[in-house]
């Protein structure tokens, strides 16, 4: 037997002398890898961006509002939303174990109302919500203040409001605290801005329908339907405890409202948690169909290996022969021929992983995204391009293995 | 040293079978120098290979120094083939990209023998031929007797007892020839068993035992005085 780093040279060696076949090889393997990196790159990097945009709504959020579509004969008879201020109250007294806070939403149907100031004007969602709205939502403040308990009971004229809302109105860097704001001839004070929110992933994929989470004009709930004239809630947001028991807390709240309610109305109930789970299945097809795609990449690519080894074998059936001859044993033959393949594949695998890389800067360039390579993923494609090797190698080596050097110097 | 008895090759092709050799019955001592002659097609070929461990017989028995052959694994052979057997070809069969120097060091590396002792005897065995200025040279750098005495070389470096050439001069002219055949004879001087295949009359005046093949049979065999 020879020792490791002469057996290492000798692969090298041959490698130089068939340049075109390797050259091929290369570029199959090459192809695979880029391939299965890619894929990382489209399930890893999109779980993470969705991951971090849904983050943004709160990922224990709860919504709450009445069903719409309910087709019953007395629909039409029932009037209002099915939420009640006194609803909403009573909850937070005593309802609901699993549900750690609650937040009225009050809108109408056009949620787009026209701000001004001054001879400025914008177009904007103004909400009315409670207290609890912003850590619910999971808003962060920028400057200024949350709601206080007292804007609330004394329905005040008081605002938060969203980033874009502010650069539209004041320009970027105005100290806007303290400023008036006016909505249908009606003085808002601003109290608070609430940092920016990025969801340019789920406005890009269409998930967001357009609504933009900079451009809203918080406002007390109360003061909106003092506005509205009427005591109804339009959506209930809630936080539930945990994550596990979301459903139950939605029970709990729709229970609680049907009750008071005499089952008059049907409610549509959503959670961040349903959507998280809903977008795993979405990602987990793209990923499975993907590597399905890069697998056969990958096949392709070994089967090219196979060919342009079983090839060199054939090739070579003199050098082996001549080889064996002076003394070369079976598994010095078939060492040297899987070292081969296995300097391709690996060769190939690096190759792949610099064009995955290069195929990921032109997907951040062109997304305007910034995605990560899942650095596993690569590991995984470098270890299947030397499998792949040494399976491609492993038949042919075996092959040219046990010639009798007779036969095989008989080769021409 | 080398013993066959019955020994016979067959070739199955196109599922006939075809017979190389037959009824082959020789004994070769320690320092003999054998030729074996006969015209093409006659087994010559064959008896060297299986002579020289490169093939099996597919019947009888072949004893190579007191050790069984026929049925021995591909490494044992491997092992006889790379200590005890020096090979020399017709077509010389270097390795085309390596240099003289490599193509001597191959056989060394078979058997595992440290770089440097590797080298320095590799340059040893092509000063023994008369090639210290060439060791650097590629085979596609060197006139046919040169390469030829590259695979010499390549051939004694493992110092094996047995020499076996297949017709080692057939591709060389008359002056390199007898310079071959002078070294062959230098190498049987110092105790080598030489066995050669030839079809050159005027060359069988260097072996001391001629043995002449015909239709895979032994037809005749003599000792040279």
């Amino acid at each position: 037997m020879i020792n490791l780093g002469e057996k290492l040279w000798q692969a090298f060696a041959a490698i130089k002398e068939n340049r075109t076949r390797t050259l091929m090889s290369i570029v199959g393997i090459a192809v695979g890898i880029a391939a299965v990196m890619t894929i990382g790159i489209i399930s890893q990097s999109g779980k993470q961006l969705i991951y971090a945009e849904l983050e943004t709504y709160g990922l224990n959020s709860l919504w709450v509002y009445r069903k719409w579509e309910d087709d019953s004969p007395f629909a039409k008879q029932r009037q209002g939303s099915g939420i009640t201020t006194e609803d909403y109250l009573a909850m937070k007294k005593d309802c609901c174990s699993e549900v750690l806070r609650f937040s009225p939403v009050v809108y109408t149907q056009d949620w787009f109302k026209i701000i001004r100031v001054g001879n400025y004007y914008t177009k904007s969602a103004v909400e009315g919500v409670g207290v609890d709205f912003l850590e619910i939502n999971n808003d962060v403040l920028l400057k200024g203040r949350n709601f206080r308990e007292s804007d609330i009971r004394k329905r005040k004229n008081v605002a938060i409001i969203g980033q874009k809302v502010k650069v539209e109105l004041f320009g970027e860097n105005a100290n806007v605290i303290g400023k008036t704001i006016r909505f249908d001839n009606i003085q808002l004070t601003i109290v608070g801005e609430i940092n920016e929110k990025k969801r340019d992933f789920l406005n890009a994929i269409g998930a967001t329908q357009g609504y933009d989470e900079n451009n809203r004009v918080l406002i007390p709930y109360t003061f909106y339907q003092q506005l509205l004239g009427s005591r109804d809630i339009h959506t209930l947001r809630a936080e539930a405890k945990n994550k596990k028991n979301v459903n139950k807390a939605l029970d709990q709240i729709t229970s609680f409202l049907s009750r008071r309610h005499n089952n008059q109305y049907v409610y549509q109930t959503e959670s961040m948690e349903s959507w998280i789970q809903t977008t795993n299945q979405i990602l987990q097809t793209i990923s499975i169909l993907g590597t399905a795609g890069a697998l056969v990449a990958l096949i392709v690519g070994g089967i090219g290996v196979f060919n342009i080894m079983s090839s060199a074998v054939l090739e070579r059936t003199r050098e082996i022969g001549i080889r064996k001859a002076i003394g070369a044993s079976p598994q010095d033959i078939m060492f040297q021929f899987l070292m081969e393949s296995v300097y391709i594949s690996v060769i190939g695998g690096v190759v792949g992983i610099i064009a995955g890389i290069a195929i990921l800067f032109i997907m951040i360039w062109w997304s305007g995204f910034m995605l990560s390579p899942a650095w596993f993923v690569v590991l995984i494609g470098l270890f299947v391009s030397i499998m792949v090797g040494i399976a491609a190698g492993y038949f042919p080596a075996k092959k040219a293995a046990n010639m009798t050097p007779a036969e095989a110097l008989r080769f021409d | 040293m080398i013993t066959l008895f019955d020994v016979a090759k067959f070739y199955q092709k196109n599922g006939q079978y075809f017979s190389a050799l037959k009824d082959i019955n020789l004994q070769i001592n320690r320092g003999d120098f054998v030729a074996i002659t006969g015209p093409s097609g006659s087994g010559k070929s064959t008896l060297l290979s299986i002579l020289g461990c490169l093939d099996r017989p597919s019947s009888g028995q072949y004893i190579f120094d007191d050790q069984s052959i026929e049925h021995a694994s591909e490494a044992v052979l491997s092992v006889i083939r790379n200590q005890q057997i020096g090979f020399v070809f017709q077509s010389f069969n270097l390795i085309p990209a390596y240099t003289a120097l490599r193509n001597v060091e191959l056989p060394m590396l078979y058997a595992g023998v440290p770089a440097a002792s590797r080298t320095q005897r590799a340059k040893l065995a092509l000063e023994a031929v008369g090639l210290a200025a060439r060791v650097d040279h590629l085979p596609s750098e060197m006139s046919g007797g040169q390469q030829q005495r590259v695979a010499i070389a390549r051939a004694i470096v493992n110092n094996p007892s047995v020499i076996i050439a297949d017709e080692p001069t057939g591709s060389l002219d008359d002056e390199t020839t007898y310079e071959i055949m002078d070294l062959f004879t230098l190498l049987h001087n110092s105790g080598r068993t030489i066995i050669f295949v030839t079809h050159n009359m005027q060359l069988l005046r260097y072996a001391n035992r001629v043995i002449h093949l015909s239709k895979g049979k032994i037809t005749e065999q003599r000792i040279n005085d």
